[in-house]
């Protein structure tokens, strides 16, 4: 898929080039890069509000179910947001509306599915708020945004996000704002609503400990395009990517006491200045001539996953 | 008693007493620094010093000022007025005649901000990128721009010249008869009011619709009027109801412009007059009055605001 910002008649800028992402029912999928990499830029064209941020999709398709969904019309877009794809935003502690309580905001998400009385709607919201684990209920439902902590706010998205029964559930960065035992919390929650309510899952992060811990597959993005995908447990044991390795080693947990932490030298490519040949060269240590004069390399197959290093090979000898 | 005063609710309305207060002191002073006598100006250039000050015995506007201060806040205690100078008609009965009139101009004015204001502002937040858009910027401009007794005598032309939908001036009482005289004042007043208002509620649904809580509720699948009414107008509301309680108190002080344009028999009109013949009773209790009027109208846009707007609750 390709995804550019830009004006009518004006110059393009690309954001994303070259991202594929697949997943079947069921399936937990981790997208997984430093910010500015696209991952957020990427969730809003699976949802359909890239034109909100001034951006479009160039070339490249977006199928849900076999439907193809690129370019399709609002009105398409609206039979799937909240029914068929639920949607955490990333910044979603500021994502109730601060002059409606929790209930209304529940309830109108939930009534939207089918014909249902107020009553019922009302109870289907209490059992909602039940489902995201918290706790009063009642109380819950008729306090409004600023009356409630982060980490409730963060379950009252949650709640909304699965109200009318999506088969599947974006997580841009769910807990990238909220303190650690509430990001622990967040995350086990997650991963109990999929398995009960049978949901695909979609969990965006920068932190590739998270997504170890929730999901089954992953694709490392940087810079606008796939570096590499595949099965988490090969991705953890045997990179194939320079870049996945460098995020691994860079992981607060892995830290030694005393050492200083492993960061990735330079910056990550911003918008706009992508370097020409691979887009990681100039902070990567295997670079060499090639990397600098071919373009951004396709993703391949190699070991369990696909990398899109020309160098993959070397990689695994290097490892052992 | 302090106690009480806990209640937000009921330590605004103290607040609103006191400015009441203020506002009686102020309209005492004011009218008596204007240069000018009353009891002068009744006798005339002939009068004899004894004859002023026998007149102005007469009046109740003798002695010091704090004492005809005292002599004036005890007679308001006791609901008392006072009388006007120049007519021995008591303050509170002509300002029971000409108060309905302007009343009922604030009303028509401030039913038709809304009605214009409201769906403007929308339109020209949604548009904005338009030559709606553009239109109304420039548009709002010009008509701010543009004085009222100018703009007034514009509409009299088109809509009671050209084309006989309003009377040129005049007034006659009772409703719903009275709005064929009232429709085109308001309207006048409108020209400034409307477009002031439609850009605070433009700008605060422009500001609205970047909030996160937006994207979320689209994201969410929330459409339709839900979406607008809930999402972007409500959300927006809390200044345009604050400028709205301003405006109303506005309108008091356009109508006495619009009044005498339109020679309309309300309070603005009796005002110039009285303040003209130093008619100092008559000045006080119209000010004071009509103040009054304004403090509970902006008392009343906090608490519509309150209600619309938890995070805009008064504290």
């Amino acid at each position: 898929m390709c995804i550019s910002f830009g004006r009518r008649g004006g110059r393009k800028l690309p954001v994303i080039d070259a991202a594929n992402l697949s997943l079947d029912r069921r399936q937990a999928v981790g997208i997984v890069g430093e910010s500015g990499s696209g991952k957020t830029m990427l969730c809003r064209a699976l949802i359909g509000t890239l034109p909100r941020h001034g951006a479009g999709i160039v070339s490249g398709t977006v199928r849900f179910d076999g439907q193809e969904l690129a370019g399709a019309p609002e009105r398409v877009w609206r039979g799937i947001r909240g029914r068929e794809i639920g949607y955490i935003p990333q910044s979603s502690l500021a994502g109730l509306n601060p002059v409606l309580t929790v209930e209304t905001q529940l309830v109108e998400s939930i009534a939207a599915v089918g014909s249902m009385s107020r009553q019922q709607a009302r109870e289907e919201a209490v059992a909602l708020i039940e489902r995201v684990q918290i706790p009063r209920a009642e109380q819950v439902l008729k306090a409004r945004s600023h009356e409630l902590s982060g980490g409730m706010r963060q379950r009252v998205m949650i709640a909304a996000a699965i109200a009318q029964g999506p088969k599947l559930l974006i997580a841009d960065e769910p807990t990238t704002a909220l303190d650690v035992t509430i990001q622990r919390e967040i995350l086990n929650l997650i991963t109990q609503l999929r398995q009960e309510l049978n949901m695909a899952l979609i969990l965006v992060s920068h932190d590739l400990a998270v997504i170890e811990e929730v999901c089954d597959e992953v694709m490392v993005m940087y810079a606008g395009a796939s570096v590499e995908a595949g099965p988490v447990a090969a991705l953890s044991k045997a990179p194939r990517h320079p870049y996945t390795r460098a995020l691994r080693v860079s992981r607060v947990d892995r830290a030694v006491p005393g050492r200083d932490l492993e960061a990735i030298p330079g910056d990550a490519a911003s918008v706009g200045s992508w370097p020409a040949g691979c887009r990681f060269w100039p902070r990567c240590a295997l670079a060499d001539e090639a990397c600098r004069r071919d373009s951004q390399p396709a993703l391949m197959p190699t070991g369990q996953q696909l990398s899109a290093c020309i160098h993959a090979e070397r990689m695994a000898e290097l490892e052992q | 008693m302090l106690r009480l005063l806990r209640h937000p609710v009921l330590r605004r309305l103290a607040q609103a007493f006191f400015v009441a207060f203020l506002l009686m002191v102020f309209a005492f002073l004011l009218i008596r620094l204007i240069p000018g006598d009353p009891a002068m100006i009744l006798l005339g250039d002939e009068a004899t010093e004894e004859d002023v000050l026998a007149y102005r015995k007469l009046l109740g506007i003798d002695g010091s000022i704090p004492s005809q201060f005292g002599r004036y806040v005890a007679n308001l205690v006791r609901g008392d007025f006072g009388v006007s100078i120049r007519s021995r008609e008591p303050v509170l009965s002509i300002v029971g005649k000409r108060l309905p009139v302007s009343l009922w101009l604030t009303v028509t004015t401030i039913v038709m901000t809304v009605g214009l204001a409201l769906p403007l502002g929308v339109a020209a937040a949604l548009y904005r990128r338009t030559w709606f858009g553009h239109a109304f910027q420039i548009g709002a401009s010009v008509m701010v721009a543009t004085p009222v007794f100018f703009s007034g005598l514009l509409l009299i032309l088109l809509f009671a010249v050209q084309v006989n939908l309003a009377p040129i001036a005049g007034y006659h009482a009772g409703f719903p008869a009275n709005l064929y005289y009232l429709w085109l004042p308001a309207l006048t007043i409108n020209f400034v009011l409307v477009p002031v208002l439609a850009r605070i509620l433009q700008s605060s649904i422009v500001e609205t619709s970047s909030e996160e809580f937006v994207e979320a509720a689209i994201i969410r699948g929330t459409q339709g009027w839900r979406f607008y009414w809930r999402y972007l107008l409500r959300p927006s509301l809390a200044p345009t109801i604050a400028a709205l309680g301003y405006f109303a108190a506005t309108v008091v002080s356009y109508a006495v412009i619009i009044e005498i344009i339109f020679n309309l028999p309300g309070l603005g009109m009796t005002l110039v007059d009285a303040v003209r013949n130093r008619d100092y009773p008559l000045v006080q209790g119209i000010v004071f009055l009509s103040g009054l009027l304004v403090v509970g109208l902006t008392f009343m846009a906090d608490l519509v605001n309150g209600w619309l707007d938890p995070r805009a609750k008064i504290r």
